[in-house]
């Protein structure tokens, strides 16, 4: 296998073939989306066997991407283009460092456990195919995200990753709730992905590129471009609605609405994190500024505080972790702000163990959900005898969240307190939220790892069925790991964050993750921490039980706020519609005539050139005989059509003017339009005819005023067009267009009509247009006639 | 609308109407004339046709095929069977449409189709180019001349899905306004 090792700032040309990493980078991609259309299929094939495929495709994805480890640890980001838009600079680019590769295994090594998990989970829904589907849209998205060289295609699997969540999150869309779950997801996140995407363009143009290696190298150049400012806030406001920080953070428990494997694999291990992975990313191009530091750090200061806060006052298994997720996420924003090399990588451990601990105890609460019927922790109590791989597995994670001695979590917290102790002028505030935090987690492990499988209790929750395979398999797997991670952080973690976070600050780090630092000061905190957790873990039923005295707080919390918003958006876009929108025909015309007119106005008054007059009138008294006779055939048809009382004679009228007019492009050389023109007249008239008899009698119900009206909006827009046209032809045209049409028509358009071949050779594409319009248009009749719909229903 | 004159004539027409509509459309590249004028004479000759006789007839006469065919008997072999379905359905139409144990299967030519089939042959022309590493809507001439229908390319498809798409539009409005 050839190896093309990429130097980050030479790395200038771009290729038009694949190497053979990148190419089946790209083929991973490829694949996933495969399977991802292909789940439905094959779940009416295999029926419920259908997770073996789906684990086996983010397993296969899990093990190339190890197979590329080694090359990446040696230090050597692979990356690859494949042109896209070029033009635009925008490629399909793949880059692998340690920063993608972290999130690569992570986000592979959980599907494959969340699919088999799945798999037992979701067994017997008939829409376990589409379920599949959608799961593995998500992955691959998720790994496009985290695979992206290039700032656009970031953003567009950014953007699917937060469509394939909305399907996902509404899957059982028979609740409302989980509907309105779902749409919230997408309009927070959508909204946030709307300001990415302006962030990003703003960054590639303070960076000259949006090539992702090539960004790297240019932080300077983007922090002191003028554009840095709105360009970071917007980012920000990106990564922030898709972390769930603070204010934005509502959507995320109400995201639990999913079934549980999504919540634990996209609401705690995986797409709320791509926020965090942005920022970290952004890190060397847009960090290091006095902005960049103290909004991460109040922003997530605050949202880990808040979730800690929120999280003891919930007696659901679910919303306890959602807002303990929020908590650690704020955490680790709070870390990426902080910026300095321990900061970055207790951020880069954190993440990881937060991943491996969090998503077991979701696995977990699914478990305890679906064999118990229930997941509020007052009714769960001594399941540790009737399903005790969960409880053991539970019972690690628990260890893990609480920060215990030989887990990876333990690491974890220890390097969060040495980074947040560093000098620093916030340094003591950081300290407190990392410790409130710290307090928290230790009771809700208690309270989930512990309480309600491993408390003292003389009965145990009924069970509907007993631990399955499928079930358990997965989280005790994962904690397992956590344990592993923990025992041997020198052996598995240390070189992958090493070259993570050198992603991060551009260096290369060395430093040692190891389980024990010695009896310090930070030691101390965390038994502290420990025993204080334990304190609040006693005295949590105390404090679920006072919740309901904040919720007059609630009332102007962010989810009021939005759900106001929402409200007030759907009335007003009511009212609009009902202004704008409101069945008349002639209203439509009228106001687009007279803004056609005041638009032609303007333009003209403000720097549009005078007409000569005299110079036209004179040409007047060149007019030949037949232009007179049609002239007078004209003017008294239009004279006559006012007066008409009757639809058949106004089409008839009609029918004149418009023939008339075929035969002013007949004298004056246009023998396709006038074609054109005479056959859609007598069409006209034609289907006129076949609806007259059913359009109720001909009656006037506006006043004679009203159509005075009218015809001075005519007559207004008819002199404003001959104006323009009179202005136009005053100036000779010489545009290269005709030259060219008239010489080439014949030779490169092999024809001697130079309208048609204009029409389906030069500009094929604009007929193309035009077409797919009247398509459309008939399509639309059809729809209106057709599929009427009855008076508040549906057709 | 019921006028004798109009209705004789629009049958005996329409054969003229679809022949001068294709000759416009095949000239249109040297001389005036097009896709887009030679639908519209293709679909005033149906339009007054249905003026005459109705939404009705007009699908009847024109849009629809009559398959007949039976059930296969028990030891027939297939392609005797084909055949024999084959002889039912194009040179015995007329006397076999009468017998009464011949099972009857509709084949209705939706205008829908057709705007589908025009719009699908004028957004295909333009891929053959997309093939060659040529832009899309490059296009590509024969060397060859045909008598009547002139130079062969893919502009000439485009123009010939320009025609069909502009044919079902009109059909396809004057069957909605007229059915209602």
């Amino acid at each position: 296998m050839r190896r093309k090792v990429l130097n980050v700032i030479s790395y200038e040309k771009t290729r038009d073939t694949f190497t053979n990493e990148a190419f089946l980078m790209f083929l991973a991609i490829l694949a996933g989306l495969l399977f991802a259309f292909a789940a439905p299929f094959l779940y009416r094939w295999l029926g419920r066997w259908v997770y073996v495929p789906m684990a086996l495709l983010p397993f296969c994805i899990f093990l190339y991407l190890l197979s590329l480890a080694p090359a990446v640890l040696a230090g050597s980001p692979l990356g690859e283009v494949q042109k896209w838009a070029p033009s635009l600079g925008i490629n399909l680019h793949f880059y692998l460092d340690g920063l993608s590769l972290l999130f690569a295994l992570l986000i592979t090594g959980f599907g494959t456990l969340i699919m088999v998990y799945a798999g037992g989970y979701l067994k017997g829904n008939s829409l376990l195919g589409r379920f599949y589907l959608y799961l593995t849209l998500f992955m691959t998205a998720m790994l496009g995200l985290v695979l992206s060289g290039n700032l656009i295609s970031l953003f567009i699997f950014w953007e699917l990753t937060s469509i394939s969540s909305y399907l996902l999150i509404g899957f059982g869309h028979e609740q409302e709730s989980s509907r309105n779950s779902a749409l919230q997801a997408l309009l927070v996140t959508g909204l946030g992905g709307l300001a990415l995407m302006a962030g990003l363009i703003l960054v590639g143009m303070a960076g000259e590129t949006y090539t992702l290696s090539e960004l790297l190298t240019r932080g300077d150049m983007v922090t002191s471009h003028a554009l840095y400012l709105p360009a970071l806030v917007l980012v920000l406001l990106g990564a922030f609605t898709k972390s769930a920080q603070f204010p934005f953070h509502f959507w995320l428990p109400n995201a639990m609405a999913a079934p549980t494997p999504v919540s634990a694999y996209l609401h705690s291990a995986t797409m709320v994190k791509a926020g965090v992975y942005l920022l970290a990313r952004l890190t060397p191009v847009m960090g290091g500024t006095e902005v960049w530091q103290y909004t991460l750090m109040i922003v997530g200061g605050i949202t880990t505080l808040l979730g800690a806060w929120l999280a003891l006052q919930h007696s659901d298994l679910k919303a306890i972790l959602a807002y303990t997720t929020i908590s650690a996420l704020g955490l680790l924003v709070t870390m990426t702000g902080i910026g300095t090399a321990p900061a970055l990588e207790a951020m880069l451990v954190f993440l990881l163990a937060h991943a491996l601990y969090k998503g077991t105890l979701f696995l977990v609460a699914g478990n305890v959900d679906h064999a118990t019927g229930t997941r509020d922790i007052k009714q769960l109590y001594g399941l540790a005898r009737s399903i005790r791989p969960t409880a053991i597995a539970a019972l690690l994670a628990g260890f893990s969240m609480a920060g215990v001695l030989p887990f990876f979590g333990f690491i974890g917290k220890e390097l969060v307190y040495e980074a947040v102790l560093e000098e620093s002028p916030l340094r003591w505030m950081l300290f407190a939220v990392s410790f409130f935090s710290g307090m928290v987690f230790v009771a809700v492990a208690l309270l989930i790892g512990f309480r309600i499988f491993w408390g003292r209790s003389q009965l145990s929750t009924p069970l509907q069925h007993p631990d399955k395979a499928l079930l358990y398999l997965p989280p005790v797997v994962l904690s397992l790991v956590g344990l592993l991670f923990g025992l041997l952080p020198g052996l598995l973690a240390t070189p992958i964050l090493r070259r993570a976070a050198q992603a991060m600050l551009g260096e290369e780090q060395v430093f040692e993750l190891a389980l024990w630092h010695g009896f310090n000061l930070v030691l101390g905190l965390s038994l502290l921490t420990i025993a204080l957790g334990y304190v609040v873990y006693r005295f949590s039923g105390s404090l679920q039980s006072h919740a309901n005295r904040f919720e007059r707080l609630y009332l102007f919390g962010p989810d009021k706020l939005y759900q106001h918003a929402v409200k007030g958006l759907i009335t007003g876009a009511t009212k609009i519609t009902a202004t704008i929108q409101n069945g008349y025909l002639r209203n439509y015309i009228v106001t687009i005539v007279i803004t056609h007119i005041l638009l032609l106005a303007l333009s003209l008054w403000k720097d549009g050139p005078a007409l000569e007059m005299s110079y036209r009138l004179e040409q007047l008294s060149d007019i030949r005989l037949y232009e007179l006779v049609l002239i007078l055939l004209v003017i008294p048809a239009l004279i006559f059509l006012f007066q008409s009382r009757s639809r058949l004679t106004s089409i008839a009228i009609m029918g004149i003017i418009g023939y008339s007019i075929a035969l002013f492009y007949i004298l004056f050389g246009a023998p396709d339009v006038a074609a054109t023109q005479l056959l859609i007249e007598t069409l006209t008239v034609v289907i006129f005819v076949l609806i007259l008899h059913k359009l109720p009698a001909f009656q006037y119900l506006t006043h004679a005023r009203e159509r005075y009206k009218y015809v001075l909006v005519s007559i207004a827009f008819g002199a404003a067009m001959t104006y323009i046209i009179l202005l136009v032809k005053q100036y000779p045209l010489d545009s290269p267009l005709k030259a060219y049409y008239g010489e080439n028509s014949y030779l490169l358009g092999q024809g001697r009509n130079i309208v048609n071949v204009i029409l389906v050779d030069f500009r094929a594409l604009d007929t193309l247009g035009e077409i797919v319009v009247l398509a459309v248009a008939a399509v639309g009749i059809v729809a209106m006639l057709k599929l009427r719909m009855q008076k508040g229903g549906k057709p | 609308m019921k006028t004798l004159i109009l209705s004789v004539a629009i049958k005996l027409l329409i054969p003229v109407f679809i022949v001068f509509s294709l000759y416009t459309l095949f000239r249109g590249h040297n001389h005036p004339g097009g896709g887009f004028i030679g639908g519209l004479i293709g679909a005033i000759a149906f339009v007054f046709h249905t003026m005459t006789h109705g939404p009705q007839q007009t699908v009847d006469t024109f849009l629809k095929v009559n398959l007949y065919g039976y059930p296969r008997q028990p030891n027939q072999s297939r392609s005797l069977y084909l055949m024999r379905m084959m002889r039912v359905n194009v040179w015995r139409r007329r006397r076999k449409a009468r017998q009464p144990n011949l099972n009857e299967k509709m084949i209705r030519l939706e205008p829908i189709y057709i705007i589908a089939t025009g719009l699908l042959l004028a957004a295909s022309s333009g891929v053959v180019g997309l093939m060659f590493g040529h832009p899309y809507m490059h296009a590509f001439w024969a060397d060859f001349y045909i008598p009547i229908l002139g130079k062969p390319g893919t502009p000439i498809l485009f123009d010939i899905g320009v025609y069909l798409l502009v044919i079902g539009v009109v059909l396809k409005i004057t069957f909605v306004m007229s059915e209602e």
